[in-house]
């Protein structure tokens, strides 16, 4: 699914560098559920960017479902962003003045998904993440918690090769976050790709295999043993979201 | 995306801030207002007056004497004589008429009222749409025998004779009793300003004003086409009789509505140039207040391109709202401007004429506002940075 091959990134190449990336090569197979690890400003949204094609690398080349995109340009990019890739952010980045259902609609609006399929699609969505309650809700009207259940059903409608999350439960409670990684997981059961930043071994844990970036460097890759992921607590009902 | 979401977008926007967006199309709508209204009643005044030229009739030419020279050499006035000549010697003439003017008294009884005196022959009530409502206009015999007769309009008619008709009275004009043989219906054009009229043959008017003469030559062609050549035909001979040049000159129909056109003209062009400033300054403000909206709205644009917008997309997004600014301007404008339109007609007397020609233009120049003004703010939040922008709060 994703292949990395000696991926720099450089900040200002000209005054003072900041080698954000520094030699990553990686590979991720579909279906994965991965977490990505290291302190601030190790260059974790550096690589999700890059991932996301929303940055080209420095140098480097990198396949996405076997095709190359780090040198496309910014129209070709914005078609993979689309079809490819489902962002969930720390801030969730709802649009304030548009209801919850229009603003799951907003990806397939640039797809040219035809309006009766859209609204479809989008319920559908947003009943995978249990928010079909509140579809006529603007963000303002709306826990961080359901926005970002919100944030996620927007990132499904285009049905996405991968699922970037940066840091998704940055701004959540426990309580919250532990909802969200429950999303997360039920997605990894039905094969979505998810690749996900965070500081927390908590969150991390709900992954199959966690990245640890510093300085730049990928500097492990470790493979969470499928009797850790047993482990971890499962609120009651949290296996029918 | 499509255009109708790029237009429900744009409207969103537009009602998010709505004060905000009412007052920056303000300027928009002013201009068009403007330009709206003075060309309705300016196309609305030149069709009055093409109009009114149009009953001059296009087979019709007027000769004058040069009315800029201060001082005419003396043996160039019309005389009666010319009249016969050249009649005799243009044969595309139908009607030759030597015509006099002044502007006097009419007395009938103890009454006195100020009209225009006009000397003429009979052929006038054909060259002229005069409606006749009682009696007849004088007839050419009439005129060659100098019969003291009067025609006059039917207002002055009543108000010399209130209690009974007109015809058949005697009327006073200068120190000549004059017998009313038939009354014609007064114009009710805005230009008329309410004088009277009175044609008498001219012969009766030079013995009245003997001081007087003949201050014009109204001719008129069986065939409109022959209209120039009669008419310099005419001069020819009149020039020639009086051994003078440049002197007399002659007018038609083609001629008049030429001036008339020139004047219109200039009078479009001053008020397209007003128009001009009025819709720039409005386009500047539009262009200031989508700039300040790619700034507060960068974070969405920065989302719209992680969600797969493309940079065109983003142009046309904003250039749509820079668009729909301008015409929910322009389209007010256009509605306050076609009021008031009838309003200064209304007060003007003439009907304003509003031409599709003045509603689309309108309409396709504050599009034009929004492309030109909408262009570098929709162009800037096109080229920023997806992950910059997404940064931005
Ligand atoms: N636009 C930029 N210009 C210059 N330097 C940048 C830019 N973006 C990131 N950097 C630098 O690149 C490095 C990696 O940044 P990045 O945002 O990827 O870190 P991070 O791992 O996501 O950190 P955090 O956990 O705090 O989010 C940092 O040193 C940062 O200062
Ligand atoms: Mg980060």
């Amino acid at each position: 699914m994703i292949k990395m091959e000696r991926i720099n990134k450089i900040y200002r190449p000209q005054s003072n560098p900041v080698h954000a990336l520094q030699e990553v090569s990686l590979h991720i197979e579909g279906g994965d559920f991965v977490a990505v690890m290291g302190p601030s400003g190790s260059g974790k949204s550096t690589l999700m960017n890059v991932l996301g094609c929303l940055d080209t690398p420095s140098s480097g080349t990198y396949w996405l479902g076997g095709i190359e995109v780090s040198s496309m340009n910014s129209d070709q990019l914005a078609s993979i962003r689309n079809r490819k890739i489902g962002f969930v952010f720390q801030n969730y980045n709802l649009l304030p003045r548009m209801t919850a259902l229009r603003n799951v609609e907003l990806p397939m609006l640039y797809a040219g998904v035809e309006n009766k399929k859209r609204q479809a699609r989008a319920l559908d969505c947003i009943e995978q993440v249990g928010m079909l309650d509140r579809i006529h809700h603007r963000p303002a009207e709306l826990s961080g918690g359901q926005c970002q259940r919100i944030a996620i059903a927007r990132a499904l409608v285009n049905s996405p090769d991968i699922i970037l999350a940066d840091e998704p439960t940055g701004n959540l409670d426990s309580a919250s976050s532990l909802e969200i990684m429950h999303i997360f997981q039920s997605l990894h059961r039905n094969n979505t790709t998810i690749i996900l930043v965070t500081h927390e071994a908590e969150i991390a844990a709900f992954a199959r295999r966690v990245l640890h970036f510093r300085d730049g460097r990928l500097t492990a890759d470790e493979i969470l043993s499928p009797q850790h992921l047993k482990k971890t607590p499962l609120p009651k009902g949290g296996e029918d979201i | 995306m499509s255009l109708s979401e790029s237009i429900r977008v744009a409207l969103d926007s537009i009602r998010a801030n709505l004060l905000r967006s009412i007052l920056t199309t303000l300027g928009i709508m002013i201009g068009i207002t403007a330009v709206i209204a003075v060309v309705a009643v300016g196309q609305g005044g030149q069709q009055s007056i093409m109009k009114e030229m149009e009953k001059f009739g296009s087979n019709l030419f007027q000769i004058r004497l040069d009315w800029r020279r201060d001082e005419l050499p003396s043996g160039t006035e019309f005389t009666m004589q010319d009249i016969e000549i050249i009649k005799a010697n243009v044969p595309e003439l139908e009607y030759l008429l030597p015509c006099a003017d002044t502007y006097s008294q009419v007395k009938a009884g103890n009454k006195a009222k100020s009209a225009q005196i006009s000397g003429t022959e009979a052929g006038y009530a054909c060259l002229h749409p005069l409606e006749i409502s009682t009696g007849r206009f004088f007839s050419d015999s009439d005129c060659q025998s100098g019969r003291r007769v009067a025609v006059i309009d039917e207002e002055l008619a009543r108000e010399l004779f209130p209690r009974s008709s007109a015809l058949g009275k005697k009327i006073l004009v200068g120190n000549q009793a004059l017998l009313v043989c038939g009354l014609f219906k007064a114009e009710s054009s805005p230009f008329a300003m309410g004088i009277k009229f009175v044609y008498i043959p001219t012969r009766v008017w030079l013995d009245i004003y003997p001081d007087g003469g003949i201050s014009y030559i109204e001719g008129g062609t069986r065939n409109p086409a022959e209209v120039k050549t009669a008419m310099q035909s005419s001069i020819k001979i009149l020039e020639r009789r009086h051994r003078s040049e440049n002197l007399y000159q002659g007018v038609d129909m083609e001629q008049q509505i030429q001036a008339v056109n020139k004047v219109t003209g200039v009078m479009t062009l001053v008020i397209g140039i007003i128009a001009g400033f009025s819709l720039l300054v409005g386009g500047i403000g539009v262009m200031n207040i989508m700039l300040v909206s790619v700034t507060e709205r960068t974070r969405e644009i920065g989302l719209r391109m992680a969600l797969g917008a493309r940079r065109r997309d983003i142009l046309l997004q904003f250039l749509i709202e820079a668009i729909v600014l301008c015409l929910l301007g322009g389209i007010t404008g256009m509605a306050l401007g076609v009021g008031g339109a009838f309003l200064i007609s209304a007060l003007a007397q003439w009907p304003p004429l509003v031409s599709w020609a003045t509603v689309l233009l309108a309409f396709a120049f504050s599009a034009a506002i929004g492309i030109i003004f909408g262009l570098l703010p929709a162009n800037q939040a096109a080229n920023l940075d997806p992950i910059e922008a997404l940064r931005r709060d």
